[in-house]
């Protein structure tokens, strides 16, 4: 925050400037990237190697955990990409939308109890999962749905998650009104405002929705702990912790292995999605 | 609650009035966006969540049918259980620590982003790596390697002649180690204030700049202002957030809250009662308390939020 | 008795495989059952379980068996949940620590009436059976023994130029470990702190003639055992024989933070079948001894079971599941496939049918328990509801101590009075 006072007046930021930038960035990056530096050695060490040392660098060089990471369970690693994927595409798809729709009617429209749902929505964020966790056990027990992807996708279609109608409900809620009401003007329904006006405008939090959802669908560990009982319809975070018993034999080097690996379609994804977090009114130019 | 009454009038009043249809079909339109939520909420949450109000007036042990006995796990709660004060404590003093800086960070660097120099998408990659990483078991290890007597953290400390403690062994430093960590993963908030920065259309700076207005000015009439929605939405949820904090304290004491409960943060106490000393009943007391007290820190902040919030409608 | 054993054994194995063939012919004939079987572990023990899973599905074709696998720390939220939900699997692979927790409330099968028939364990000693009864019920079926074990570095020990800690006293291993210390500059210790180790304190007052429980459920302990014990750590970590409370406290009581593994400390107070778990992850080579002994006649040291399989209280096919874990602690072939990788078999004859195929470390589990076997002590009865929660205290207050909050006599009053309270609230 203190280098706004230490920047130029303009948008873009010129030469030495953005030198100094760099050095800055450079420099928490570095803070960043350690940890994942320190996964990829730890991944090419046996496992003897890396609990009494430290050493980013291993004293003996071995692939063998990608190999046996990934081909060593009874299920491959690729069936646990493969369900975490379905998961999270699904997961995404079900969130954005359901979610934009609740948070419009909350941001936009008027009706009875508005302010009644809005609160238990809200609340609905604020009760610890451990406590719902039996109880809705039971109740996808009854739906038959246990051993299925059901549980972890179903809810996502219904905007079960009160962060992402928050969310979107505070970005629909920046928009300027005078645009709802130009269409309004030219006859449009609510619908029509949500598709036409409000979804292109809010392209940068869409993107931001679907970049988190597909991250904490990924790293998501509780709900596949679970409701996933088949080794076969494991993901990725489950097939992780198969590696490491803590009160056995364990192997380490592979879980660090399968880590590594395992951020490959996240990190693609972010990558991917957030060119569309730079979009949005700054660069569609709109004027109000 | 009472956000949604704050409308100022002059904007909602033509939105009234150029309104085709009537009540009904305007209401039915309205629940029809809703219906998605208003199935779930119904049809999974709810039910689950009375179930759980429920239990916390028993005694359930997991295993064996729940036997109600009024409100003896809340007095309990109130009138026994250190453990309960001190895992409030403990989570108090991580709130209080962790959130502002953790936004602090976010925005500084978010501003930092939002300008044009090159390689930004990389940078932007780089610093939600952390977040990226979640709390994995791999994260437990390497914290608790970084922040041992010979950690990392000591040998660069050693450089500036300071003989650092075992941060994450000691109970006077461990919870630090964990705010640290949240710090750390400061890249959702981060996103979202992107987000929010990207929202805002240039022309106001342009304006601005021509009116000769400084940057810290601008910062401060421009910037803040119109990032207030997205201010309060980050600071609310990463608060209930951090009310809620387990996996970092699960992970990093494996589920011990240790050394010396130092780190037992609520939810970790909860789940220990719940799961491992087969007290769900007592465990859900534990959770509903705590939902009241999010509740009550939620509705203060949107009560107060009519003073410092601006949008746009 | 192994004559007659070994005749039962053949005529079963013999109607065994008359059963396989006419169950193949006849498949009309079959009862078709389908086991959901859950246990924790490495990947290793899933490699080995579901071999035997697969060899028992070629012999029995109407069984089908899904396997279920968590590491330690996972498995029990999952298995606490579904079995809230009345939803546990059929055959469940059971902690000694858990197994009363589970069969007071009612989750588990006794298995008393199977006894005899498609339990056929009548060959394990009193005390392998005994160890898995839960208030004079059988609960559980000894998949394998182990006991109180100390782990150490033995390159650690020659170094200081003194003995391995091998059936030592208290003070002598105090003093050995001091002067591992010693070699090390202070560097590496000699032992970790065990003062929060139950396992640790429970085999030191049973040498005192004292135990964690009495029969019926109470402290079996006074202030001044706990007192005891808390100031003879407390002098280990004066002599510098154990590390200071910080370097401690980065013991998170599990293989990959003990500070064995860490490098930071000679000895680990474990059980004896983790030793294969702490060696893959030591580059030193470690040894295996039992934990030092009292000054009296009285054994710290029991044997019990690793792990056990006991049967959900629900299930529908619970012949079929005991009929399958009766597989892999009896049928020959299926014991082998195990291993001791669980434990060492209860039962003698599949004890030698398996050690004859071991590796070098799996043998030198196999004779630490020949080795202790002698010297063992009855088991305890089994742990009063609330044991968990004080195994938890434990390490809290040995910590509070460690770091000066508290001196070692309160350490032992709080121990008590704090245990009573957990006790009368379960």
């Amino acid at each position: 925050m203190t280098d706004a006072s230490a920047t130029v007046t303009t948008q873009n930021v010129s030469g030495g400037r953005s030198l100094l930038y760099h050095v800055i960035l450079c420099g928490v990056s570095l803070l960043m990237l350690y940890p994942l530096l320190w996964m990829l050695a730890s991944s090419f060490k046996p496992d003897d190697e890396i609990f009494g040392n430290a050493s980013l660098w291993p004293e003996t060089f071995t692939i063998d955990a990608y190999i046996r990471g990934w081909t060593g369970l009874t299920v491959s690693f690729g069936t646990f990409f493969w369900n975490s994927l379905v998961i999270s595409v699904l997961s995404v798809i079900g969130n954005v939308f359901s979610c934009s729709l609740a948070a419009y009617a909350f941001a936009r429209l008027k009706f009875p109890l508005k302010n009644f749902w809005f609160a238990l929505m809200l609340g609905t964020l604020m009760l610890p999962y451990h406590v719902t966790l039996i109880p809705q056990y039971v109740l996808f027990l009854n739906l038959d749905w246990v051993n299925t992807f059901l549980p972890l996708v179903v809810p996502k279609f219904l905007a079960a998650d009160a962060f992402f109608i928050f969310l979107l409900y505070q970005f629909f809620r920046g928009i300027p009104r005078e645009l709802d009401e130009a269409a309004i003007i030219d006859g449009a329904g609510p619908w029509r405002i949500f598709w036409s006006v409000m979804l292109p405008l809010s392209v940068p939090a869409l993107a931001t929705a679907a970049i988190f959802t597909f991250i904490w669908t990924w790293d998501d560990f509780f709900g596949p702990l679970i409701y996933l009982n088949d080794a076969s319809q494991y993901t990725v975070q489950l097939g992780l912790r198969t590696f490491v018993d803590s009160t056995g034999k364990s192997d380490w080097s592979a879980l660090f292995a399968m880590s590594v690996v395992a951020l490959i379609p996240v990190l693609l994804f972010f990558v991917v999605f957030q060119r569309l977090l730079i979009e949005g009114i700054a660069t569609t130019g709109l004027k109000g | 609650m009472t956000t949604t009454a704050q409308i100022p009038l002059t904007i909602s009043e033509p939105e009234k009035r150029s309104r085709p249809r009537g009540g009904l079909s305007r209401t039915l339109v309205s629940y029809s966006f809703l219906a998605p939520w208003l199935i779930g909420f119904l049809g999974l949450t709810l039910g689950p969540t009375l179930a759980s109000l429920y239990l916390s007036f028993t005694n359930f042990d997991l295993l064996q049918d729940p036997q109600f006995i009024g409100t003896a796990n809340y007095e309990r709660i109130v009138t026994n259980d250190v453990k309960f004060w001190h895992s409030m404590q403990v989570t108090f003093a991580y709130v209080v620590m962790a959130v502002p800086l953790k936004l602090a960070f976010a925005l500084g660097l978010a501003m930092v982003l939002n300008r044009g120099i090159a390689g930004l998408p990389l940078y932007r990659a780089l610093f939600y790596l952390p977040s990226l990483l979640g709390a994995s078991v791999a994260i437990a290890v390497l914290w608790r390697q970084l922040f041992a007597k010979d950690g990392l953290v000591n040998v660069a400390l050693a450089l500036f002649g300071i003989d650092g403690p075992s941060w994450i062994s000691d109970p006077n430093y461990s919870l630090y180690t964990l705010v640290l960590l949240s710090i750390w993963q400061f890249g959702s908030p981060m996103i979202i204030f992107l987000a929010g920065l990207r929202q805002i259309p240039p022309d106001v700076y342009e304006a601005a700049s021509i009116d000769g207005a400084t940057k810290v000015q601008q910062f401060v009439k421009i910037t803040l202002p119109l990032l207030t929605p997205v201010i309060f939405f980050n600071g609310i949820v990463q608060t209930i957030d951090a009310f809620k904090a387990f996996t970092p304290a699960f992970i990093i004491s494996e589920g011990t809250g240790g050394p010396i409960d130092s780190t037992l943060f609520y939810t970790l106490y909860l789940y220990q009662e719940g799961f491992a000393y087969f007290r769900m009943g007592y465990a859900s007391a534990l959770a509903w308390i705590l939902l009241i007290i999010i509740a009550c820190f939620t509705a203060f902040s949107f009560l107060t939020s009519r003073y410092w919030v601006h949008y746009n409608d | 008795m192994t004559h007659d054993l070994n005749r039962r054994t053949l005529l079963k194995a013999a109607l065994g495989s008359a059963g396989l063939s006419a169950l193949g012919s006849l498949p009309a004939f079959a009862q078709d059952a389908r086991i959901r079987l859950y246990w924790w572990g490495s990947k290793e023990r899933a490699d080995r379980t579901l071999k035997a899973v697969s060899l028992y599905q070629e012999r029995n074709p109407s069984v089908k068996i899904d396997g279920e696998t968590l590491a330690w720390g996972d498995y029990w939220p999952r298995l606490a949940t579904q079995a809230a939900g009345r939803n546990a699997p059929d055959l469940i692979q059971m902690d000694y620590r858990y197994v009363a927790e589970y069969a007071r409330r009612g989750a588990l099968m006794p298995l008393d009436e199977f006894l005899g028939k498609s339990l056929d364990i009548g060959d394990f000693d009193k005390a392998s059976l005994d160890s898995c009864k839960v208030d004079g019920k059988l609960y559980g079926i000894n998949i394998g023994n182990n006991s109180n074990a100390l782990i150490y570095n033995k390159a650690a020990f020659q170094k200081a130029g003194v003995a391995e800690p091998i059936d030592v006293t208290w003070d002598k291993f105090f003093e050995l470990a001091a002067a591992v210390t010693k070699a090390h500059n202070g560097e590496y210790y000699g032992t970790s702190d065990a003062s929060a180790e139950e396992v640790a304190f429970e085999n030191w007052l049973r040498q005192r003639g004292k135990a964690l429980y009495t029969e019926d459920g109470k402290l079996g302990l006074n202030e001044k055992d706990a007192a005891d014990w808390f100031a003879m750590w407390a002098k280990a970590r004066e002599t510098k024989a154990c590390p200071p409370a910080d370097l401690q406290a980065l013991d998170k009581n599990n293989i990959e933070t003990n500070l064995l593994t860490q490098g930071r400390a000679a000895c680990a107070f474990n059980h004896s079948n983790q030793y294969v778990g702490y060696q893959v992850l030591n580059k030193n080579p470690l040894g295996i001894t039992m934990y030092p002994q009292g000054a009296g006649p009285n054994p710290g040291h029991y044997l019990k079971p690793s792990m056990m399989w006991s049967i959900y209280a629900r299930s529908k096919v619970a012949e079929p599941a005991v009929k399958f874990a009766n597989f892999t602690v009896k049928d020959v072939d299926g014991a082998k496939l195990l291993g001791v990788e669980r434990g060492v078999p209860a039962s003698p004859k599949i004890r030698e049918a398996v050690a004859a195929e071991l590796d070098a470390q799996g043998k030198l589990v196999v004779d630490f328990i020949s080795h202790v076997t002698p010297k063992v002590g009855p088991i305890p009865p089994a742990p009063p509801k609330g044991a968990g929660e004080i195994q938890t205290m434990l390490r809290r207050i040995s910590e509070q101590v460690g770091f000066g909050r508290l001196s070692t006599a309160d350490g032992g009053k709080q121990y008590v009075s704090e245990a009573q309270a957990i006790l009368s609230r379960a």
